[in-house]
C-alpha cells in the first residue's frame, strides 16, 4: 500500500527532470553555439552589418546579400573539391571564367531576338537558358578534367596528391587563360544586362533586376545543393567518400563515380556563379582570378573541408570587402581581407569553424 | 566452394606479404584464420575484398574470378567486409551509415528486412539510430561496423579482429551475434588473436604464420594440436 502512494510522485519527478534536461540540451545548444568562434562570429557579422547599413546606408546590407550568396557558391564548389578529393583547386576561377564565356555566346543572339520581339516570352527565359549552359558548359569541362588529369594521375602516382594537384590545377589555370584569349581574344566581353527591366527599390536603395536574380539564383541553388547532399542517394555517396574513402568502398560505392559527380558539381558551379554575374564581369581572360582569390578567403576563414560553413564564409567575406570600399575606398578590399586571412591563418589556421571533417588526407 | 582461393600472393608494393596461400570456405561455413601479428591475416582479408591486388594466384567467388576486382564490384557479388579500422561514416547518423550499408541493396523491402534484423541483433544500435556514428563507443562501433556489412545481405563476410580492444563481455557479445549470423546462413570467414575463443566458435580454421598456412583443419582438432596449445593457447 505504502509503495502504491510513493510511486507516483517519483514518476512525476522523473517526467519533470526528463523534460528539464530536454529544454536545458535545448538552450544549451543554442548557448554553446552563439559563445562558439563560429557564433561569435556569426552574430558579430550581423551585428556590424546592420549597424554600417544605419551609419552608412542599407546598400551595404544589400550588396553583401547579393554578391555573398555568389562567392558561397564559388566556396562550396572549392570545399567539395577538397573535401573528398583533396584537390586545392587554383584553375576554379577559369570555371568561372569559361560559364560567364559560355553564358556570352549563348546571350548573344538571345538578346538580339528580344530586341526584335520584347514582348515574347524568351525575354524572361532566355537568361535563364544562358546561365544554364554556362552552368553544364562547366560540368562537362570539370568532368573531362578528372578523367583526362587527375584520374590519370591517380592511376600512376599517389604520393605527393595534394602538392602534384596544386601544381596541375596552377597549370590548367594558365593553359585555360591563354586558350581563351588564343580563341576569343583580350577584350571583354560583356553584356548590358540579362533582364532588361526598371530597378527594384529594396528597403530605399535601386537593384537592377539581374541582381535580385542572382541572389535568388544563389539561394535556390544552395538549398538545392543542401537537399541534394543531405537526402539524395548520390549526394550521400559523395559524402561518404569524403568521410571514409575506403569505407565507401566497402559498402560498394563506385569512388570513381563519385569523383565524376564531385568534378560535375564542382566546376558547375563555379561555372553558373560565373554565369549569373556576367552582367558585372564580363568575360575575359584573367576574370576568375579575383572570385578565385574569393573562394580562398572564404575556405581559409572557415576551414579546409567545410562545405556548410562556405555559405556564411561567403556573406562575411563579401561583408567585409563591401565596407572596406565604402570606409577605405576602392582598392583596399583587396588589401584589407588579405590581412585579415594571414592574421586567421596564423592565429588559427583551422579556420573560424574548427571543421571536425576527416578528410582523405588525413587518412 | 563458395570462395576458393588458389596459391595466392599479395602484399603492397616490393613487400609481398602472402606467399602462395590456399584455402576454401564452403557454403554455410564459419571458418577462422589465425595467427600472430604481422602473419598477414588481415593482407588476406583485404585482397579478398579487393581493396588490395593479388601479386598471383586466383581468388574464385562462387565459380567467378574475383581477384583484382575493384572492391566496390566484389562487394556488389555478395562479399562484406569488416575492416579492424571499421572505416565509418562518422559525420553520419548510425541510421545513414545502415543506409549506406545497404547501397548495393536495390529492393527497399529487403533494406527494411535488413534494417530490422540489425536492431534486432543490436538492440543499442536501435536507440542511437540518430546519433554521429563518431560519438559512438568501441563496442558500439563494432556492432555498427557488423551491422552495415549485414545490411548488403552479403553471402560471406570477411571479419577481421573483431575482439580487438574491447571488454570481454563485449567480446562475447560480439562472438554471439556472428554465431546468430552464420545460423542464419552466412558464410563466415574470421580473422582473431583471441585463438581460445575463436576455435571454440568456429567450425574450421587456418593456421597462418610468416604469410604461409602451416596448419588447418577442425577447429576442435586443432585446439588439441601440440602446436597450436603451445604457441597460442599457453598450455
Amino acid at each position: 500500500m505504502a509503495s502504491a502512494a510513493i510511486e507516483p510522485t517519483i514518476d512525476e519527478s522523473a517526467i519533470d527532470k526528463v523534460e528539464q534536461t530536454i529544454e536545458n540540451t535545448f538552450v544549451q545548444k543554442v548557448v554553446r553555439w552563439v559563445f562558439s568562434a563560429a557564433g561569435i562570429t556569426i552574430c558579430l557579422t550581423i551585428l556590424i552589418a546592420i549597424v554600417a547599413s544605419i551609419h552608412k546606408g542599407p546598400y551595404i546590407l544589400v550588396n553583401t546579400i547579393i554578391t555573398g550568396g555568389m562567392w558561397a557558391l564559388m566556396a562550396i564548389g572549392l570545399s567539395l573539391l577538397f573535401s573528398v578529393m583533396n584537390i586545392a583547386g587554383f584553375a576554379h576561377g577559369e570555371y568561372f571564367m569559361a560559364g560567364s564565356l559560355t553564358a556570352y555566346f549563348v546571350m548573344q543572339p538571345i538578346g538580339k531576338y528580344t530586341l526584335d520581339h520584347p514582348e515574347s516570352f524568351i525575354t524572361y527565359v532566355g537568361p535563364l537558358i544562358a546561365i544554364l549552359a554556362g552552368t553544364f558548359m562547366c560540368a562537362i569541362l570539370g568532368v573531362i578534367t578528372e578523367r583526362l588529369v587527375f584520374k590519370q594521375l591517380r592511376i600512376r602516382n599517389r604520393e605527393g596528391w595534394l602538392l602534384n594537384c596544386f601544381l596541375i590545377t596552377i597549370g590548367l589555370s594558365v593553359i585555360m587563360q591563354n586558350g581563351h584569349q588564343l580563341i576569343f581574344g583580350a577584350d571583354f566581353k560583356g553584356i548590358l544586362a540579362y533582364w532588361d527591366f526598371p530597378s527594384v527599390p529594396i528597403l530605399g536603395v535601386y537593384i537592377s533586376m539581374d541582381r535580385v536574380c542572382a541572389f535568388f539564383i544563389a539561394a535556390l541553388t544552395m538549398v538545392g545543393f543542401y537537399m541534394f547532399m543531405m537526402f539524395s542517394t548520390a549526394g550521400k555517396t559523395i559524402r561518404a567518400v569524403s568521410q571514409d574513402e575506403e569505407g565507401a568502398r566497402m559498402v560498394g560505392i563506385s569512388v570513381d563515380a563519385v569523383h565524376i559527380m564531385t568534378f560535375a558539381l564542382s566546376c558547375g558551379l563555379a561555372g553558373l556563379a560565373g554565369a549569373s554575374l556576367l552582367f558585372m564581369f564580363p568575360s575575359y581572360p584573367t576574370v576568375g582570378v579575383m572570385p578565385l582569390y574569393n573562394s580562398w578567403f572564404i575556405i581559409i576563414l572557415v576551414g579546409f573541408g567545410n562545405v556548410a560553413g562556405s555559405i556564411p564564409g561567403g556573406f562575411m567575406i563579401a561583408l567585409f570587402q563591401v565596407l572596406t570600399r565604402s570606409y577605405f575606398g576602392e582598392g583596399w578590399e583587396a588589401v584589407i581581407p588579405v590581412l585579415l586571412i594571414s592574421l586567421i591563418l596564423i592565429f588559427k589556421p583551422s579556420g573560424i569553424f574548427a571543421t571536425k571533417v576527416r578528410t582523405v588526407w588525413d587518412q | 566452394m563458395l570462395l576458393e582461393i588458389k596459391s595466392l600472393d599479395s602484399g603492397y608494393g616490393f613487400l609481398q606479404v602472402l606467399w602462395d596461400i590456399s584455402l576454401s570456405v564452403d557454403e554455410g561455413e564459419f571458418v577462422a584464420l589465425i595467427g600472430p601479428n604481422g602473419a598477414g591475416k588481415s593482407t588476406t582479408l583485404k585482397t579478398i575484398s579487393g581493396l588490395l591486388p593479388p601479386q598471383g594466384g586466383e581468388i574464385l567467388f562462387a565459380g567467378d574470378s574475383i581477384g583484382g576486382m575493384e572492391g566496390h564490384l566484389v562487394c556488389r557479388k555478395g562479399v562484406a567486409f569488416i575492416s579492424e579500422e571499421l572505416n565509418l561514416f562518422v559525420n553520419m547518423t548510425v541510421k545513414e551509415n545502415l543506409e549506406m550499408g545497404a547501397f548495393t541493396v536495390e529492393d527497399s523491402a529487403k533494406q527494411k528486412e535488413n534494417l530490422e534484423f540489425v536492431y534486432e541483433l543490436f538492440p543499442r544500435l536501435y536507440e542511437r539510430e540518430n546519433q554521429y556514428a563518431g560519438t559512438l563507443s568501441g563496442g558500439e562501433r563494432k556492432m555498427m561496423a557488423i551491422g552495415r556489412g549485414i545490411m548488403s545481405s552479403p553471402r560471406l563476410m570477411l571479419v577481421d579482429e573483431p575482439s580487438l580492444g574491447l571488454a570481454p563481455m563485449l567480446t562475447n557479445e560480439v562472438f554471439k551475434s556472428l554465431r546468430t549470423l552464420n545460423k542464419r546462413g552466412t558464410t563466415i570467414l574470421l580473422v582473431e588473436q583471441n585463438v581460445g575463443k575463436t576455435l571454440k566458435t568456429s567450425s574450421r580454421a587456418y593456421i597462418l604464420e610468416k604469410g604461409k598456412i602451416v596448419l588447418d583443419g577442425k577447429s576442435a582438432d586443432l585446439a588439441n594440436d601440440d602446436h597450436v596449445r603451445k604457441i597460442y593457447l599457453g598450455h
